[in-house]
């Protein structure tokens, strides 16, 4: 009898669950799960768009491995985006976070500004500002020239460009920084002043306490990041020319995607480029995810010790 | 309680697959009003009150140019109350992303503009044939024949342009003069071009050049001054040869490298064609090609004074015709052919649309339009005017057909402008990126041209 009831009250609160996640389903499968699919399918056609598509099979696939050099260098400057920009960000937002994190007056004030451009990093008006700051007159140079130094146009040249789109990504290092506060906040205090006994010093403790106890946020981050400065479009769709300009310097692999697809007619090679793009992320996901074992450290573990 | 539970499981799904669907209902929801008003639209002859219709139109540019068109869009409401006309407009780098995405989503708006990319869409069968609607709701009896023509393709009238201008050498006089040299005449060669350029920008020295670098957007001009062409329409192939592209080429080249050409940084961050930005206006640069109609906008941010030119000659001639710069095309699959073949008609006929207009979109399509404009013609639009027609009366002599854009244009504008930085930055040589620009070219007409 009691089994029963609790059955059927765990029946109950199943549906509930899932009255209220409908909507996200709705959602996941109307505008994820269709859409993944119909790219899958339009992936091995040839779609122009505006046509109906034509089954070609592996053809897509074969000339973006084969012959495609855009395909090779979008790849290799994403990837070199992602290797630059992630690592700076996160020293950047744990710097930044163990500053904070020192009991500061005004916390809340210093955290909110700080996690300012994560909200606005992304989109347009900031991407258009720092177009400005960094312009060959732009106020960057105008600094560099009170010391004598004659800065190139850090947006027009093919070779400083991506600079400058890093740093905007490393400007935005606040939500990182965030979840960093949050998991310093965690640390026992009890560890430190134990440890401060024992006679270590502050760079001791934060290699043998703080960083260790921070790993798994740190591995959290180190996700999230990657996956998002691989889908990373609007800073090199606004501060380049939107084409990818100057010079495929900023052709990184999204835009080269939408590119293909919405300008040159050309849908189903870039449903192609997504599938790879998605295959490279689940990769690089599962490479961070295998070896996390061995410097991912959960406090949690060791209880049983 | 488990029948509970799968009716819930149903009513879910059910949901889900009604959502998912809804995107198709959306569409296909004004269809059935659609058919309703143009069905009472065919019986309009008989009755007064025609039913209301709804028409949705797109097009590229500024506030200004949206503000003049809104007010065109109101004369044409006045007119036609039953026309209810809803604008949207988009700057020219997003409006053809934002064009393609609705066509390929069944959701582009009625009207829409086009520029010399309309052979992309019209091999695609996504524009309206007017054919039908000539000589009733569509006016074209005081159209220029040439232009009647530029919108025919495969037989099918699918585009009337809205505006022609002719490109030509816009000179900023006031740098000529302060370099001391004289101001270039019509008639003049390449050779010319390039000492001028090269003078003008050793005398008045750091930072001021004689010449934007339009290799690009002179392709086809130069091409026609030697007897060849971009894009072979007929035979759908490639209209030129690798020499001749490589004589091109390597003139800028040597040009840069003599120092009389923007630099490809400035370049990048000071386009030729984003007028705002252009370094004439600033005096930096003496001599650009341009469009005609766009003489307005660029003398209008600058006191310095502007005229322009004809191109320097090539063995045929100039190579430059009077072109239609953008025009109007219906959506294949409207749901109103005779209105929108109306709205066009009135846009390009109606006097006080033209009035409104002015030369935004170039000079009028019709005869009747440009005597309107030229009697109340400003200073900058008299400059235009006498330049056009210098155009239209060398071409009596000097004949050029018409060039359409090639097929799959927008990759291959990206393509050739990769090109130019290639030379430009140093990165390759003009021989090494002439020949696979070439191969590009090549390929981007025969992926395009396929379907």
């Amino acid at each position: 009898m009691i089994k029963k009831s609790s059955n059927s009250l765990a029946r109950e609160q199943n549906r509930t669950a899932y009255l209220f996640l409908t909507p996200w389903l709705i959602g996941f499968f109307c505008l994820t799960v269709g859409p993944m699919i119909a790219s899958l399918y339009f992936s091995f056609t040839k779609y122009n768009l505006l046509n109906a598509p034509t089954w070609i099979g592996l053809g897509n696939y074969s000339k973006i491995f084969s012959e495609d050099e855009t395909f090779r260098n979008s790849l290799l400057l994403t990837f070199k985006y992602v290797f630059f920009s992630v690592p700076l960000k996160l020293a950047f937002a744990l710097i930044v976070a163990m500053i904070l994190n020192k009991g500061l007056r005004g916390l809340g004030i210093y955290r909110t500004v700080y996690y300012l451009p994560s909200l606005l990093g992304g989109s347009i008006a900031i991407a258009i500002v720092w177009r400005q700051i960094f312009d060959g007159n732009g106020v960057v140079n105008d600094f560099l020239s009170w010391f004598g130094i004659k800065g190139p146009s850090w947006i027009s040249h093919p070779d400083y460009i991506i600079h400058t789109i890093i740093m905007l990504t490393v400007w935005q290092f606040g939500s990182a920084m965030v979840i960093f506060l949050a998991g310093l906040k965690q640390v026992p205090t009890e560890l430190y002043e134990a440890s401060s006994i024992d006679g270590a010093g502050k760079i001791r403790q934060f290699f043998s306490i703080t960083f260790p106890l921070l790993t798994p946020v740190l591995f959290f981050n180190l996700v999230m990041g990657i996956i998002n400065s691989f889908q990373a479009f609007t800073p090199a769709f606004v501060i380049g020319d939107g084409r990818g300009g100057p010079l495929d310097a900023t052709m990184f692999y999204t835009l080269y995607l939408y590119l293909k697809g919405f300008s040159f007619f050309d849908m189903g090679y870039a449903s192609a480029l997504a599938w790879i793009m998605l295959l490279v992320i689940g990769f690089l996901t599962a490479i961070v995810f295998t070896t996390q074992k061995y410097w991912v450290f959960y406090s949690d573990d060791q209880g049983g010790k | 309680m488990k029948k509970w539970s799968l009716l819930v499981c149903i009513v879910l799904s059910l949901a889900l697959v009604s959502a998912c669907s809804s995107g198709g209902n959306a569409n296909t929801a004004p269809n059935s009003q659609g058919t309703g008003t143009s069905n009472a639209n065919s019986n309009s002859n008989g009755s007064d009150t025609p039913a209301e219709v709804e028409l949705r139109m797109m097009w590229w540019g500024d506030q200004e140019r949206a503000d003049i068109t809104n007010q065109v869009v109101e004369l044409f409401e006045a007119k036609y109350p039953h026309i209810d006309i809803i604008g949207e407009f988009a700057p020219s780098s997003g409006y053809w992303d934002k064009i393609n995405t609705q066509l390929a989503s069944g959701t582009a708006p009625d009207i829409f503009f086009l520029g010399g990319n309309v052979v992309d869409y019209a091999i695609k069968g996504v524009l309206l044939p007017l054919d039908e609607y000539v000589g009733n709701q569509l006016d074209l009896s005081d159209m220029d024949e040439s232009m009647i023509q530029y919108g025919t393709v495969n037989d099918q009238l699918l585009h009337i342009s809205a505006g022609a201008n002719a490109r030509g050498i816009v000179i900023n006089k006031t740098m000529f003069e302060k370099a001391n040299m004289e101001i270039p005449q019509d008639g003049w060669t390449w050779e010319e071009y390039a000492a001028i350029a090269t003078e003008i920008s050793d005398k008045l020295g750091d930072g001021v050049y004689g010449t934007y670098d339009f290799t690009y957007d002179g392709l086809d001009i130069y091409f026609k001054q030697h007897g060849q062409q971009l894009y072979n329409m007929d035979e759908q192939t490639i209209g030129f040869d690798q020499d001749m592209a490589m004589q091109w080429f390597s003139y800028w080249a040597e040009l840069a490298e003599k120092g009389g050409v923007v630099t490809p940084e400035a370049a990048v961050s000071n386009p030729n064609e984003d007028i705002s930005k252009n370094l004439m206006i600033t005096s930096q640069v003496a001599m650009t090609l341009l469009p005609s109609n766009q003489l307005t906008s660029l003398q209008s941010l600058t006191t310095d004074e502007l005229t322009m030119v004809q191109l320097p000659r090539g063995p045929k001639g100039t190579g430059v015709v009077f072109e239609s710069s953008q025009g109007l095309s219906g959506y294949a699959k409207t749901e109103h052919p005779e209105e929108v073949a109306l709205f066009i008609s009135f846009f390009i006929n109606d006097p006080e649309a033209a009035r409104i207009l002015g030369n935004n979109r170039g000079v009028p399509v019709t005869a009747a339009n440009r005597d309107v404009l030229q009697a109340e013609a400003s200073d900058v639009e008299k400059i235009i005017y006498d330049y056009t027609s210098r155009v239209s009366e060398a071409t009596k002599t000097e004949p050029f057909a018409i060039s359409y854009n090639l097929p799959g244009n927008a990759e291959f504008e990206k393509m050739a402008k990769t090109t130019i930085q290639e030379i430009g930055f140093g990165r390759k040589t003009v021989e090494e990126a002439v020949a696979s620009f070439y191969a590009n070219a090549q390929e981007i007409i025969a992926n395009n041209v396929a379907q």
